[in-house]
């Protein structure tokens, strides 16, 4: 089995390096944690272009740089997936993108008209990463009441559902929070591809969703032991319901031609932290909200900020990220033949996929593309064809 | 007031001249070859239905309408991702989605529509239709009972326009629930969909006069639609809120009004109503079953123009306009019908200032 890579669009504009947050791309920005928006993808006046530009020209990175596609996520402050896939349909090749979607928020049938419709549109290049919400008071801005576990059982009903549309044969379902009769896809939207299903969710509830439905078992970057023993643990449950998953991790990098560089981009960043990064990162320590994922990357947080090399918690790994931009926290930071180790370390504690991430999207896609990607083995154990230097 | 023409755009099979017949264009199957085996066949599966939407919307746009409206039909592709696909495609048009309230949560719609709106310089525009019959709401997994669904656009809507322009909004309603909602940062400020309800009954009129900015009437003779429009501009302005008019309506106009007439003998014919069609100028549900409006108005360029402009006259701003097939036709009316209607709406503009 060969590894798939997939490439994350930045749909939260971004900044030209994560030394600083001086220039912006994007209409938006996120500066001292308050979000500007800009007009135009310049900054400071309407130049006609918006943040879809910038996403569309980084999705066109990542197709030209050999990446599968891309995760789109969808967070409160930013612009929604669905939107991005079907706009930017026509716009990109072999793009394939993978929609961040809380199932809750749709009508299973619609979402099967949808994304059959967006098959159609695409060439079959629409696949999900299906999350189930961080609970706590954003799940309620949301419009969302259910808890956390009911949220799960709600996430493999709606999939049930889709699947059954998906046949094209009148199906039924009579479900705790999703019924149906005699319902089909229209016939000229059968036949499509079901979308790929990266799941995400750490908890014993999202577990069970995952082995029912997911085909890739998707999570940050952990510490290497604690992943594979989570990758494990998804394996054996899914073997106990007959059915086979793939693993995947969603993991920033930082890779640079030597190690002293790459390090380089992450001490100046750290230097660079102003007041309110110093605020977030004290509010992130005490955070709340039900998530069991979330609070996994906590546990590994020093409480003081003093030396970046305190986020060191493994070669090559540092768990400060989300000091310098918002979002997870642990990334690999290396030259590009320790990042492409690490990766295959990965490989070998179960991971089947990889979706990676660098600041900034665009340039960061063409230079994995090109350095690190070209020296990654997966499952091929055979040496690689290594170019001399 | 300006008047607004959509075009609409075929979601579930356009068809072609002289043939009734609905087809998938651009699509085709591999197991029966559209050529001859003498002649090759250069597309393969390279194209489907997409590309002929994506050369629909451009015509529209050549053709000078002001929007296209993506219909919401079970039997055919999802509105939003139609509509998604055909903004990035266009430059001004309004790009009008029909859906139903049971899609799913207020805010998520509201979330996605604010992307739309960035995504396209506000162009988007909603128009929330309920479907009737019970069965086919069961198939599309909605339970609610047939008396609520007004009640349900009613709280969509409510929902999605707080959410869109105001932060710690709370609701709660028998359908949506809300706790400190609304968009921040770059999601806000961003303007909400001008909001299309429909429907021909009195609780229809007085929902869309509590909630909607349009509402669009099904094609009726001109008189029918002059009562509604009074009725509906009486309840409209007892919430003290703006209301305007629309209406659906097909058009088949030819050079002159015998060519149209055979057109829609021949029409009626290839699609098994042999009687009862015609009635005057506007022929019911002859168009039906393939676009979903209730009549077409059939004549010469000239008697089209001014039957579009005596709407005008009584009211109807906004005209969602169909006809088969949709890509030809959209040249033929905004060559030959548009023009016309514009210059007589401003000729009796005038004469009325
Ligand atoms: C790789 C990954 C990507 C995620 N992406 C998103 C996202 O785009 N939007 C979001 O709201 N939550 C996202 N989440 C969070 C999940 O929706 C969910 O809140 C979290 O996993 C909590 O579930 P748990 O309690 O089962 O861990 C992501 C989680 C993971 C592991």
């Amino acid at each position: 089995m060969a590894i798939d890579v997939f490439w994350r669009i930045p749909t939260h504009g971004e900044p030209s390096s994560l030394r600083n947050k001086l220039h912006h791309r994007g209409d938006w920005s996120q500066q001292h944690g308050d979000h500007v928006v800009h007009k135009g993808l310049s900054g400071g006046h309407d130049d006609g272009f918006t943040n879809l530009d910038y996403i569309a020209e980084v999705a066109r990175a990542a197709e030209i740089s050999g990446f599968q596609g891309g995760l789109i996520p969808s967070f409160p402050m930013t612009d929604e997936p669905w939107a991005i896939s079907s706009f930017l349909a026509r716009e990109t090749s072999t793009f394939r993108f993978m929609i961040a979607f809380q199932p809750g928020f749709l009508n299973p049938v619609v979402a099967a008209r949808m994304t059959a419709s967006l098959q159609r549109a695409t060439g079959g290049r629409a696949l999900y990463n299906v999350i189930t919400g961080g609970g706590g008071p954003s799940q309620l801005w949301w419009g969302d009441v259910a808890p956390h576990d009911d949220r799960y059982a709600r996430t493999t009903e709606f999939l049930d559902v889709l699947r059954g549309v998906w046949q094209g044969e009148k199906f039924s379902y009579q479900g705790k929070f999703y019924q149906v009769e005699d319902a089909a896809l229209p016939a000229q939207l059968l036949g499509q591809e079901f979308p790929e299903i990266y799941f995400s969710g750490s908890s014993d509830a999202a577990l069970a969703s995952a082995s029912k439905h997911a085909e890739y078992y998707l999570s940050w970057l952990e510490p290497f032991d604690q992943l594979r023993e989570k990758f494990d643990r998804v394996k054996e449950r899914t073997d106990a319901l007959g059915r086979k998953i793939k693993c995947a991790v969603r993991v920033d990098i930082i890779a640079r031609r030597t190690e002293e560089e790459a390090w380089r981009e992450v001490r100046r960043g750290f230097e660079n932290l102003d007041d309110a990064a110093r605020e977030r990162y004290k509010r992130f320590t005490e955070q709340g909200g039900d998530s069991v994922g979330a609070s996994r990357q906590r546990s590994h947080a020093p409480k003081e900020l003093t030396d970046y090399r305190d986020f060191i918690i493994h070669p090559n790994v540092w768990s400060g990220l989300s000091l310098l931009r918002g979002g997870q926290t642990q990334g690999i930071v290396g030259s590009y033949e320790q990042v492409a180790e690490r990766l295959d370390d990965l490989v070998q504690l179960g991971a089947d996929a990889f979706i990676l991430a660098s600041t900034p999207h665009l340039e960061e896609a063409y230079r994995v593309g090109e350095e690190v990607l070209p020296l990654v083995r997966g499952h091929d154990n055979a040496p690689a064809l290594r170019v001399v230097r | 007031m300006s008047i607004k023409f959509f075009w609409q755009i075929p979601t579930s099979g356009d068809g072609r001249y002289a043939d009734a017949h609905k087809r998938i264009r651009g699509e085709r199957s591999d197991s029966k070859p559209y050529f001859l085996p003498g002649v090759t066949d250069p597309r393969g599966r390279r194209f489907n239905y997409f590309d002929h939407l994506h050369q629909v919307a451009k015509a529209v746009e050549l053709a000078k309408f002001d929007g296209l409206q993506v219909r919401n039909d079970p039997q055919g592709d999802e509105s939003w991702i139609v509509a998604g696909y055909l903004s990035r495609a266009t430059r001004d048009l309004i790009v009008l989605a029909e859906f139903d309230a049971a899609r799913g949560s207020a805010v998520y719609a509201a979330k996605n529509a604010v992307s739309y709106q960035r995504f396209s310089g506000g162009r988007f525009a909603w128009q929330i239709s309920t479907e009737a019959d019970e069965a086919q709401r069961r198939r599309n997994g909605d339970y609610v009972a047939a008396e609520d669904l007004n009640t349900r656009i009613e709280e969509f809507v409510i929902v999605a326009r707080h959410v869109i322009t105001e932060t710690d909004y709370d609701f709660k309603g028998r359908f949506f629930e809300v706790l400190k909602g609304g968009f921040q940062g770059p999601l806000s400020g961003q303007k909400v969909p001008p909001v299309y309800l429909s429907g021909n009954d009195e609780d229809a009129y007085a929902l869309s006069a509590r909630v909607a900015d349009v509402h669009v009437l099904d094609a009726q003779p001109l008189a029918d639609i002059r009562a509604q429009i009074e009725r509906l501009h009486e309840l409209a302005s007892a919430t003290g809120r703006p209301l305007e008019v629309g209406i659906r309506l097909d058009v088949l106009a030819r050079e002159t009004e015998e060519e149209a007439i055979y057109d829609a003998k021949r029409y009626a014919e290839q699609s098994g109503q042999s009687k009862g069609v015609a009635g005057g100028a506007l022929w019911r549900g002859l168009t039906k079953d393939s676009t979903g409006a209730s009549a077409v108005l059939v004549g010469s360029y000239q008697q089209v123009s001014e039957g579009l402009a005596a709407y005008a006259a009584v009211g109807v701003h906004h005209f969602i306009l169909g006809a088969v097939p949709s890509l030809e036709e959209a040249y033929r009316i905004g060559e030959n019908v548009l023009p016309q209607v514009r210059s007589l709406v401003a000729g009796t503009s005038q004469r009325a200032a």
